[in-house]
């Protein structure tokens, strides 16, 4: 059952993908004057609204122009509630906006397919969340390998490499519940880095851990942006803010400080609210 | 065209194998999975385990009372007893009847007996029995002690059951309707529920009937299926302008037992099957319980790319495990039990239970049991793979 709708699946995804590439490069030779891959990632004038019940609709995002440039690591801050969560869920692809455009290493990501949806999530985005989100059966360099579990080619090795890089090379073969935290983290960072994406999201990433294990965490984030990665991590951590290149406000929806000051994505929306926070 | 068509065929071969090494990680996945809440694990390959049991066991059962059955009754299947029709006023058969009986059969030996009854005694002991008038009853009877002669012109032949009432034997002397007669043979016991039954009888020479004509005709066959043809034959031909005469088949009473036997089969197998979906039942609410459980984890291997036919593999894995570890363990135990009876219960013909044909359910079982996992754990999996990764990681 599920292999025929993989044999018929795949294909359309490649020819779908190939369109939607297409369709991105005319528009960047087009009329634009700033290239808009230059963002790993960038959401232009995206709305999400949630319609709860009978009533009004609640709005999670208003408007959001927000773009991070690949090497760059944003920091979104705002109360509880502000549509944080909800801005790490539609640049992660795991929530489709109600309006607006998506872009993702310089792809229009609007409208996939969940098919579409899912491969783009495995080759260019990596999620670490708060609560680790490890799968407690599988050990260190299997929870790194499972987002390539199911493809061709065994990803161990370079699964084992990236948790030596992180320190981690003497813990290869543990489960998660004979780690620390930070260890955890750790794990969960390198498995957000398997496939080598394009944007890491982040959420809460130092929320569970004492200062100087966060300390170390963000010191590993600052690594990976070096590499090229756009880092946009949600927090109520003062030490997350401190470590960002750039703190983005949000408050009730309302993005403040969401593209970089040095320039505007292609057909943007006028500036003016860039830099405010820096 | 050429080149598409080649594209086309290593796509559908990537694709093929690409499908079967998804099963592998997944499989790995799954059975660590069991292995975290082992007691409910155990539970389900429990339930599994009984309900292939049951339907093994009880296929089996009833296969052996079928198989014991076609082996007791089967050779009596190959006589076919004709009667004159009295309803047609046919009174007796005569030579010319018995003439076109075995005209139309052919092969299979016709036997026409006299019939009448007496009073049969030796020293003391008396009982009533029936007297045939038999010329060749080598070709319908086996002996038990004495020699059956090719044309019986002299001496009685007895029955078992009234050689047995009477203790006579081969060389003893009873009195037959009052004449003193030597005994030449006893037959073998025959236990047919023939209306010619020949325990209970005496067989005498043509000789000491004075009748007009036959009573009855014994048609003997090498199979049942020989007598079923002898007997339609007789019907197209000697009945076919009256019904002269009337015909006692076995073969069909044997056709019939052996439908009531297949009849208890399925009835049994559909016992068993009850079993079986109480035991897909469980599989249903463990998975269920488990992919709830489990919502967030399945959540993250979706959000982090893993796509959702290879997460539904994972949780059929599971289910399909289940299903084939509890199928395995209730074969084996259906071995053991059917093993354990024949040694216990000497009445149990080992070879009737070594059928082949019991093998077949066994098979029908285990496949069962797989399949039974498989399809519970269909909905389970599904709904869980099918789930919005950003629902399922919500707190």
């Amino acid at each position: 059952m599920s292999g025929d709708a993989g044999l018929g699946a795949e294909p359309a995804d490649d020819a779908a993908a190939a369109a939607v590439a297409d369709e991105a490069g005319a528009d960047a030779s087009g009329g634009n004057t700033a290239p808009s891959d230059d963002y790993g990632v960038a959401l232009r004038g995206v709305d999400k609204r949630y319609t709860s019940g009978g009533g009004e609709p609640v709005v999670a995002l208003d408007d959001v122009d927000f773009a991070v440039r690949p090497g760059e690591f944003v920091a979104v801050v705002g109360p509880s509630g502000s549509g944080k969560s909800t801005l790490l869920n539609v640049l992660g692809l795991l929530d489709d906006p109600t309006a607006g455009r998506r872009l993702l290493d310089g792809t229009d990501v609007t409208n996939l397919s969940v098919a579409e949806r899912t491969r783009a999530r495995k080759e260019s985005i990596g999620f670490v969340f708060q609560d680790f989100h490890l799968l407690p059966t599988l050990t260190a360099v299997e929870n790194v390998a499972m987002p390539t579990a199911f493809d061709p080619g065994d990803a161990s090795d370079r699964a084992a490499d990236l948790l030596a890089r992180f320190g981690l090379g003497d813990r290869l073969d543990h489960e998660p519940s004979e780690l620390s935290g930070g260890q955890k983290q750790r794990v969960a960072i390198a498995r957000a880095l398997i496939n080598e994406p394009a944007v890491l999201l982040a959420d809460e990433p130092t929320g569970n851990l004492d200062t100087e294990t966060g300390e170390a965490i963000l010191a590993e984030f600052e690594r990976v942006k070096a590499e090229g990665v756009a880092v946009v991590a949600v927090t109520h951590d003062p030490l997350v803010e401190e470590y960002a290149d750039r703190v983005v406000d949000l408050t009730d929806g309302e993005m403040t400080g969401g593209l970089p000051a040095d320039g505007l994505p292609a057909d943007g929306p006028p500036g003016g609210e860039t830099g405010d926070d820096r | 065209m050429s080149d598409g068509d080649g594209r086309a065929a290593s796509g559908l071969t990537d694709g093929l194998s690409g499908w079967l090494r998804g099963w592998r990680p997944a499989v790995s996945m799954a059975s660590r999975n069991l292995r975290r809440n082992r007691v409910r694990t155990v539970l389900a390959v429990l339930g599994v385990c009984i309900g292939v049991l049951a339907v093994a066991a009880l296929g089996i059962f009833g296969n052996v009372l079928a198989l014991g059955a076609d082996d007791a009754i089967g050779d009596i299947g190959t006589q076919v007893v004709v009667s004159p029709n009295n309803d047609a006023g046919v009174e007796s058969l005569s030579d010319a009847d018995v003439a076109s009986i075995r005209r139309a059969v052919g092969e299979p030996a016709v036997v026409p007996l006299y019939s009448d009854s007496a009073t049969v005694a030796r020293q003391g002991d008396q009982t009533f029995a029936t007297v045939y008038g038999v010329e060749e009853p080598a070709l319908a009877y086996e002996a038990a002690e004495g020699r059956l002669p090719e044309r019986h012109r002299q001496g009685a032949i007895l029955g078992a059951g009234i050689a047995e009432d009477l203790e006579a034997g081969a060389g003893d002397t009873v009195e037959i309707a009052g004449s003193q007669v030597r005994v030449i043979a006893v037959l073998v016991e025959s236990q047919t529920f023939s209306p010619v039954a020949p325990d209970d009888a005496v067989f005498l020479p043509e000789s000491a009937f004075s009748a007009d004509g036959y009573a009855q005709a014994l048609v003997v066959s090498d199979s049942g299926a020989e007598a079923r043809a002898a007997a339609d034959a007789i019907r197209e031909s000697v009945n076919a302008r009256q019904d002269r005469v009337e015909l006692f088949e076995l073969a069909a009473l044997v056709d019939e037992i052996n439908e009531f036997f297949d009849l208890l089969s399925t009835f049994l197998l559909g016992l068993g099957a009850i079993s079986l979906v109480v035991a897909g039942v469980s599989i249903l609410n463990v998975m269920l319980m488990s992919t709830v459980e489990r919502r967030q984890e399945i959540g993250v291997m979706r959000a982090v790319g893993v796509a959702r036919r290879d997460v539904l593999r994972v949780l059929l894995a599971e289910a399909g495990l289940i299903g084939a570890a509890g199928a395995a363990a209730g074969t084996l135990l259906t071995v053991l039990l059917v093993v354990g009876l024949v040694l216990a219960t000497p009445a149990v013909d080992a070879a009737l239970v070594l059928d082949p044909t019991n093998g077949y359910y066994l098979l029908l079982a285990l496949v069962f049991g797989v399949g039974v996992g498989i399809v519970s754990g269909a909905y389970p999996a599904w709904k869980a793979a099918s789930e919005r990764p950003v629902e399922a990681l919500r707190n």
